[in-house]
């Protein structure tokens, strides 16, 4: 143990001695790792985001199609539907969007009933309380909403309403697992939800349904739209075939994006290769000194190993917190557009930090191990000649 | 000064020994024979002198004395123990326990200060002690250069440096110590107080072997046996 520490020690010493070229390698490695674990970063907050997304979304969604558009769907549509075996339950859903101009964007209205304000929504809470029953223009805020407004609880919020305005009291402020759903959504009574997004009685933008056997949504969905007599003017979304969709989307994505930075790893590891494999005149002849004064074969590929393995892993941790301080505290400005495209769902995507250790090691395993082999291979070979050979060699 | 013929017969009183050997190395296209058919035997606690013109093969036969370089052929014996079949971390092991080389080019790493060159044979054993550090300055201080402790080495003159090269081969106390050109970077003085020193430590026990081309060295009369080379021979 006292001999790796006093050879860590010398490392210590070499690795500022050669201060400048060490840095130069440290820091490309650095831009390197944190362009590809950016990547990595991004795309895997993006899939948990929507893996989380979709985990809250019913089995199947059933919507009424009008001119190929979603419309309005009667509300009645439910009793039939529930009686079909393999459906556990039929939920008409209230919901919608509202431009506000003050925001220069949509905020979506959610309608709750009585019960999912009292109950399923209370645990939600992070600050503030939850509507009273009865209490129409009490509402309460995403989390994620409320952080982008500065919005407190029991400020009002004045929205736009035919031609008036309806100014509400935010009496909480709610956290969900996804910022999804809490990013722009604002939870009110659903009364007045009808009232805001002007939704008539008896009608709800569509119907949420929960199944027994989630795996045979598909053979559900065929006889739903038998059920409802209306094959072709209704549309019944599948959540597998969302999760699936959007899979599909981040994961092609991120993989072209990691696929067009291979060759700039590719090329910054062989232009490492190239520099250490050619093990300068001082260098040779350090290793020629070092075998001379009593240092054995494995003492100098320890030093070279402890030296090259703190330039590399320096370099590539510091990639991988620059990647992951770039997509999480600063929102990975540049990449986002790339990856996400360009619509915008909501006006803003709060990214949750979350790091894939496995994700990480793997990179660091790709990078530091290649790396210190090219820097081991060179110094055994000076170390396993003769010292004075070596010395001859780098003079 | 005694100038004897060189003995072949490893002996109870060899601190060091070759016997017939060869040294070739490839320089470019063509073979270069540096040492050739030499047999020699140093005796204990003796201050011989390697002498010859530069390309005689002093420095190549100095290291395969010393271990440092394995003889193409013939044999080679540190306290009576052949080198030349050991395995490279045995061979290296007993080089750290008998014997001290000063280099020619000096050999010191620069970027490091003088202290920590001098302490540098002692990494592998775990790093300086405290009593390591003491022993290393009080070998500064008899080399004249404690005051130039924490310079970096590529600060010092050239005398310094080659003193400095001797006292780190000092600080594992071996008792076989080879020395190239010791006097070569230096001046008068120095170089007379660097002759003092090497048969000071002949005198407490130690072994040594200077290969030189400097007369101050080889005609000084405290030198025990000079050796005389030309074209990888012992003349």
């Amino acid at each position: 143990m006292r001999r790796t520490l006093a050879i860590l020690d010398y490392a210590l010493g070499a690795t500022r001695r050669r201060g400048g070229r060490n840095l130069a390698i440290a820091a490309g490695l650095a831009f390197v790792v944190g362009l590809v674990s950016a990547v990595l970063l991004l795309t895997g907050a993006l899939e948990r985001e929507f893996a989380l997304s979709v985990d809250a979304t019913p089995d199947l969604v059933v919507q009424r199609v009008v001119g190929g558009r979603p419309g309005l769907i009667e509300v009645d549509s439910s009793s039939a539907l529930s009686e079909l075996p393999a459906v556990s339950s039929v939920r008409p859903r209230v919901w919608g969007y509202l431009f506000v101009p003050s925001l220069e964007a949509n905020v979506t209205i959610v309608g709750a009933t009585p019960g999912e304000l009292g109950e399923a929504l209370s645990h939600q809470i992070v600050e503030g309380r939850g509507p009273r029953p009865g209490a129409n223009q009490e509402c309460l805020a995403g989390a994620a909403l409320a952080k982008r407004l500065g919005l407190r609880p029991g400020d009002g919020i004045a929205l736009p309403v035919h031609g008036d305005i309806r100014v509400l009291d935010a009496v909480g402020l709610f956290h969900a697992d996804s910022a999804l759903h809490s990013a722009d959504v604002l939870v009110v009574s659903e009364s007045m939800a009808r009232d805001l997004l002007g939704i008539p009685q008896g009608m709800a933008t569509d119907l949420a349904i929960r199944l027994t056997t989630p795996d045979e949504a598909g053979v559900v969905a065929n006889h739903l739209e038998r059920a409802l007599g209306q094959v072709g003017q209704v549309r019944v979304l599948d959540k597998r075939l969302l999760a699936r969709t959007y899979e599909l989307t981040f994961g092609g994505r991120s993989g072209l994006s990691a696929i067009m930075l291979l060759p700039a790893l590719a090329a910054f590891l062989l232009l490492a290769w190239e520099r250490l494999t050619g093990l300068g005149g001082v260098e040779r002849r350090e290793i020629g000194v070092l075998k001379a004064i009593g240092w054995s074969t494995s003492d100098v590929l320890l030093a070279r190993l402890l030296e090259s393995g703190l330039v590399s892993l320096g370099g590539t941790l510091f990639g991988l917190l620059a990647g992951y301080v770039y997509v999480f505290q600063f929102g990975a400005p540049g990449l986002r557009a790339a990856l996400l495209g360009w619509s915008t769902l909501y006006p803003e995507l709060v990214l949750v930090p979350n790091a894939d250790l496995g994700q990480a090691a793997a990179l660091l395993g790709a990078v530091v191990v290649p790396f210190i082999a090219t820097s081991l291979v060179p110094a055994w070979r000076a170390a396993v000649v003769d010292p004075d050979e070596t010395m001859r060699g780098a003079a | 000064m005694t100038r004897e013929p060189a003995s072949t017969e490893a002996s109870t009183e060899e601190a060091l020994g070759v016997s017939h050997v060869f040294k070739r190395y490839r320089d470019g296209d063509t073979m270069v024979e540096a040492v050739s058919d030499v047999s020699l035997s140093v005796p204990r606690a003796s201050l011989s002198v390697l002498v010859g013109p530069s390309g005689a093969g002093k420095t190549t036969l100095l290291g395969i004395l010393g271990g440092l370089v394995l003889p193409t052929r013939g044999d080679a014996r540190i306290d009576g123990r052949s080198v030349v079949h050991l395995r490279d971390h045995h061979r290296t092991a007993l080089r750290r326990q008998k014997v001290g080389f000063a280099f020619q080019d000096l050999a010191l790493i620069h970027g490091m200060s003088l202290l920590e060159n001098v302490l540098l044979p002692l990494t592998p054993q775990g790093g300086a002690r405290k009593q390591d550090v003491a022993r290393a300055e009080g070998l500064l201080e008899r080399f004249g250069l404690l005051d130039k402790r924490d310079r970096r080495v590529e600060r010092l003159s050239g005398g310094e440096k080659q003193r400095g090269a001797i006292a780190r081969t000092l600080i594992l106390e071996p008792p076989i110590l080879l020395l190239d050109e010791p006097t070569a970077h230096l001046d008068g003085e120095n170089a007379a107080a660097i002759v003092d020193a090497l048969a000071e430590l002949r005198d407490e026990g130690t072994t040594l072997v200077a290969a030189t081309h400097d007369a101050r060295l080889s005609e000084d009369p405290r030198i025990d046996r000079a050796l005389h080379m030309a074209d990888g021979k012992l003349c």
